[in-house]
């Protein structure tokens, strides 16, 4: 029985081949994409835990003791600890920027040691510094270096390379890729600050109660989950506790799961996540479609033999067993090589580039249980289906096995009492019936399609996408080539010069946070002054003219808050005490940034102060002027999005060969097996004299029929799913979703192109048919 | 009255590749048989009737030799060519009927539109097998007897010069079996289809115009019947 088996398996040779590969893919990718993301998940927790991160932050102008006393006693607050933020500029060649924290006990925020001796709140003169600048700086222990912050120049000898649990993702610098030359951060102790009492602190670093911090801080959760009971119940809680405690006196409040670093991370791992499950579906959906076809073939095939073993005494569950080793064996074999290799390969091709955005003490793959479940689940399911495609045959008796198969009974359906029916034509009589007799066969064929469409679709509509907001953000929206970011220190004078200078303009950048009714939500202020180089678009993403009074807000803010226009919001800005209030003028869209945005002269009229934040310009500027922190140059963020773009485009190769191959199998396989069910039809339809044209033409009518229902619904799936992995992308992008009338007729071309192609592998089967031998079982 | 001939086998030989050696399955076979003749072939299993049938009816090319049929030669056709001379020409009834599943009886028979120009009209074809009140069963809801009726008439509707029947008998009980057969006659008598039967029966023989006796893949004997019995007077 065995070497029987061997000899099938190397004559249907391509299928069990496939179906060996694809039980392989789906375990390869689901535990090495797992792997994968788990290890993050592992590494960043851990991290996390070892370094003791803070579970709320605080932001204000200083932190007196009463007020550190009175967040201590607040209830759900275990530990406060104090630090000062500031950012200096390092003395090294290319100016980069540093964030200093001045830490007063070094328990809550933990510095990561790497090299070197680890932090000391009693050291003076030592600095322990971020190790990705130290490497890309050539910075060692032991070295010194300089650096000024608000016009003191201060020295310090660097003691250990560290790395901070807040920093995972370097959110410092302007450009998307963080550049880790031009931006680092460090940590000194309370005492190193050159005029001790002078220091105020910035920031408070809280950590909660242990009662809470079972499941409400688990990161292990899913953002919205986490997110949603985080607004609904815990964060109000102890926000507006603290609010109470400290009688308002503090800028900003943010939790762990909204530190910048913190949710992007998240989202990454969240992304990888989607992409582990969602791939070993299509490719197990494959692997038991092409088990089901090719059993159902072989076991037609060899209904004599098996009416014969039977009627020699074999008993029904040694032949069952045989049958079903089929698909056993070759499950197992690619489950479980696929268990072996998927881990220890995979990471290690995700790990290098993730390393160039991400900073992690460890990048290490993380084995779960579901790993083996998964693969268990995988054999079974194909053994199974194995036995499913088999099962009929066999609960016959051995007579009924032995007699040719009799034709199914068939009844007439609905359509076919209307007079439409006799008007069809004969191909599309055969086909209605055919499908309806065959209504998994046509299910089947009709997702396959469906996938391979929704996966074609989604991965061109991102690739437009992409294109789409980089010419929004560079072209229609920003019109300067230079921006020039302005000190805290710089002086008014100095502002005017440069404005002369370089041909510029003034805006103001901000954080605020907005309430309207119970909702409240944090985002980007943007106060323009006469400002002609950027251009609000509409919600049509269209350039228009903004009116002169009142608030605008971008069209993602209005939704997240509930809020239309001339209806009133209240803001504040992150640093100012008190909220304004304001009707909204006008709704706009924005890439990148969503909040408000309003003019200057509106801005004073509420009582508040303008002061400039950054100088854009059309000229380029390239050599730093005094009172200007940095430059960014349009063509740099452009470059910048474009390395970007360039991993996205990965994505989109694999997401479009995926799609590939599930349309081909798919197909492949059903039109196997519908050849297989209706070799004997066109057999005796060729034997009358019916053309192989004509019955290619069957085939193919059928196929596109299949196809045309899958297109049409994989079209909405695919923009649903670009809607869902774009959704993953963060809360401050604004990705318009649109097909382009190219990308659909791509789409198509690709779908229905597929659909041919795999129709012409039939004409040379039905060409060959030989009509002598197919018609011979029977008789 | 003088007929003409309208098939001509000369030394034609199909072989087939049996590992060890070849085995001729036809074997250097030469007959004629006139048009609107009644032809039976007898032999015993595996001597190569079906073959012979075969490649008469087109669905199989012989190795060597030639088939004139109506003054051309089949033997070496391309693909498409055999199945323009088998819609024009053969029409076929096997064992096992071989009907479509999905069609009903009618819908089997007007199959013949989609191959011939002017096929006869299916409802038509139908009535000669006196099955007119079963044109909207599906095939499954017939008996064996109806379904080989169905058959003989989707093979008549083409209109075709030759009807070949493989053991049409073959899986009915002798009765059904007569009634078919009578069919089959009349389509000869009456309508002047050249009929070819191949058949273990070998009473059928009194019936026929012409007997060929096959064994072992050669043709051992072919005998002409000067007075063919009526189908009712033939001792079963
Ligand atoms: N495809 C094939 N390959 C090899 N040998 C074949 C093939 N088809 C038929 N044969 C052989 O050719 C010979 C004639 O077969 P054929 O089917 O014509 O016999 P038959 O006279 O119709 O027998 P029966 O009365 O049992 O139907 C047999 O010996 C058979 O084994
Ligand atoms: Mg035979």
């Amino acid at each position: 029985m065995l070497r029987k088996m061997l000899r099938d398996m190397a004559r249907h040779k391509t299928q069990f081949v496939s179906i060996f590969l694809m039980a392989f893919l789906a375990i390869f990718i689901y535990t090495g994409v797992g792997g994968e993301w788990r290890g993050l998940q592992k590494s960043v927790d851990d991290f996390y835990a070892e370094t003791n991160l803070a579970d709320a932050f605080l932001y204000g102008n200083g932190f007196s003791d009463g007020q550190v006393q009175a967040v201590k006693d607040t209830p759900g607050v275990s530990v406060v600890e104090r630090r000062l933020e500031l950012s200096a500029v390092g003395d090294l060649e290319n100016k980069p920027i540093l964030t200093l924290y001045f830490v007063e006990n070094g328990e809550i925020s933990k510095p990561f040691l790497a090299e070197g001796v680890a932090f000391d709140k009693n050291n003076t003169d030592g600095i322990w510094l971020d190790k990705r600048f130290a490497n890309a700086q050539g910075l060692k222990p032991g070295d010194t270096v300089g650096f000024v912050a608000n016009d003191t120049r201060l020295e310090k000898t660097v003691r250990g390379l560290i790395y901070s649990a807040e920093q995972v993702f370097e959110s410092g610098s302007d450009t998307l890729t963080p550049n880790f030359a031009d931006y680092g951060y460090a940590f000194l102790s309370a005492g190193a600050f050159p005029v001790p009492e002078m220091l105020t602190y910035t920031t408070l670093l809280i950590k909660a109660d242990d009662r809470m911090d079972t499941g409400r801080w688990a990161s292990s959760e899913s953002g919205a989950d986490l997110e949603s009971r985080i607004n609904s119940e815990s964060r109000d809680d102890l926000e507006s506790r603290l609010d109470a405690a400290l009688n308002g006196t503090y800028n900003v409040y943010l939790e762990r799961e909204n530190l910048p670093s913190v949710s992007m991370f998240n989202n990454e791992i969240q992304q990888h996540k989607m992409m582990g499950d969602i791939f070993p579906v299509v490719f197990l959906l494959i692997a038991l479609l092409t088990l089901v076809t090719t059993m159902t073939r072989i076991v037609t095939n060899q209904r004599i033999q098996i009416g014969t073993l039977k009627a020699l005494g074999f008993k029904k569950w040694v032949i069952a067993r045989h049958y079903v080793a089929y698909g056993f064996f070759l499950a197992a074999l690619g489950a479980v090589l696929g268990l072996i290799i998927g881990p220890i390969t995979l990471p290690y091709l995700f790990y290098p580039s993730m390393s160039g955005f991400y900073t992690l003490p460890e990048w290490k793959p993380a084995y779960d249980v579901s790993f083996v479940l998964m693969a268990i689940v995988l054999i079974v399911l194909c053994a199974a289906v194995n036995w499913l495609a088999c099962a009929n045959l066999l609960r016959e008796t051995p007579a009924d096995t032995l007699r040719p198969k009799a034709p199914k009974s068939f009844r007439h359906g609905l359509l076919e009492r209307t007079s439409i029916w006799d008007k069809l034509g004969f191909n599309v009589q055969w086909n209605l019936r055919d499908s309806s007799k065959n209504r998994i066969r046509a299910l089947m064929a009709i997702i396959g399609v469906f996938g391979c469409t929704a996966l074609v679709v989604c991965a061109l509509s991102m690739n437009d996408a992409m294109g789409d907001l980089k010419v929004w953000q560079y072209e229609t929206i920003n019109h300067y080539e230079s921006k020039l970011a302005l000190g805290e220190a710089t002086t008014q004078e100095q502002i005017d010069d440069i404005v002369t200078q370089v041909d510029g303009e003034t805006i103001m950048e901000g954080t605020v946070e907005i309430r309207a009714g119970s909702n409240k939500k944090s985002a980007s202020l943007l106060v323009l002054d006469n400002t002609t180089l950027i251009r609000p678009t509409d919600v049509n993403l269209q350039p228009f003219d903004l009116p002169q009074d009142g608030v605008f807000i971008t069209q993602k803010m209005a939704t997240a808050l509930d809020v239309k226009q001339s209806d009133e919001i209240e803001w504040h800005i992150y640093g100012v005490e008190g909220w304004t209030k304001g009707q909204i003028a006008a709704i706009y869209r924005d890439p990148v940034n969503q909040g408000i945005t309003m003019n200057r002269a509106q801005f004073e009229a509420y009582g508040m102060e303008f002061y400039p934040t950054a100088i854009l310009t059309a000229k380029n500027v390239t050599e730093s002027k005094a009172g200007v922190d940095s430059i960014t140059l349009t063509a740099d963020s452009m470059a910048g999005w474009d390395d970007l773009t360039e991993a996205m485009y990965i994505m989109v190769y694999l997401l479009i060969a995926a799609a590939a191959v599930l349309s081909v199998v798919v197909l492949y396989n059903l039109g196997l097996l519908a050849f297989t069910e209706m070799e004997r039809e066109m057999a005796t339809l060729k034997v009358m004299g019916l053309k192989s044209g004509k019955l290619r033409g069957l085939l193919l009518t059928q196929n596109l029929w299949f196809s045309t229902l899958g297109f049409a619904f994989g079209v909405p799936g695919g923009i649903w799913l670009t809607n869902i992995i774009v959704s993953l992308s963060g809360d401050e992008f604004d990705f318009p979703i649109w097909l382009h009338p190219l990308t659909l007729l791509a789409a198509f071309v690709f779908t229905f192109g597929l659909s041919v192609l795999v129709n012409l592998l039939f004409s040379r089967k039905i060409r060959r048919l030989d009509m002598v031998e197919s018609l011979k079982v029977m008789e | 009255m003088s007929v003409s001939i309208i098939i001509h086998f000369t030394h034609v030989t199909r072989e087939y590749d049996a590992g060890t050696h070849v085995l001729k399955a036809v074997d250097d076979a030469t007959f004629s048989i006139k048009d609107g003749e009644f032809v039976v072939i007898l032999g015993p299993s595996g001597a190569g009737k079906s073959t012979l049938l075969n490649l008469l009816g087109g669905m199989d090319s012989a190795t060597s030799g030639s088939i004139m049929v109506d003054g051309k030669n089949i033997v070496g056709l391309s693909d498409d060519t055999l199945t323009e001379y088998r819609a024009a020409y053969v029409g076929f009834v096997f064992q096992f009927y071989n009907l479509i599943p999905t069609l009903t009886a009618l819908e089997n028979i007007a199959l013949t539109k989609q191959i011939v120009k002017d096929p006869i009209d299916a409802r038509k074809a139908l009535g000669l097998v006196g099955l007119a009140d079963h044109a909207n069963q599906f095939p499954a809801r017939l008996s064996g007897g109806e379904q080989q009726r169905v058959s003989i008439a989707r093979a008549v509707a083409k209109n075709p010069v030759m009807l070949l029947c493989d053991e049409p008998t073959g899986a009915l009980d002798s009765q059904t079996g007569i009634m078919v057969l009578e069919l089959l006659q009349t389509m000869n008598r009456k309508h002047g289809k050249t009929l070819v039967i191949v058949t273990h029966n070998t009473a059928l023989a009194e019936a026929a115009d012409k007997v060929i006796h096959m064994k072992n893949g050669k043709i051992c004997d072919v005998t002409q019947n000067p007075t063919p019995k009526a189908l009712s007077e033939v001792n079963w």
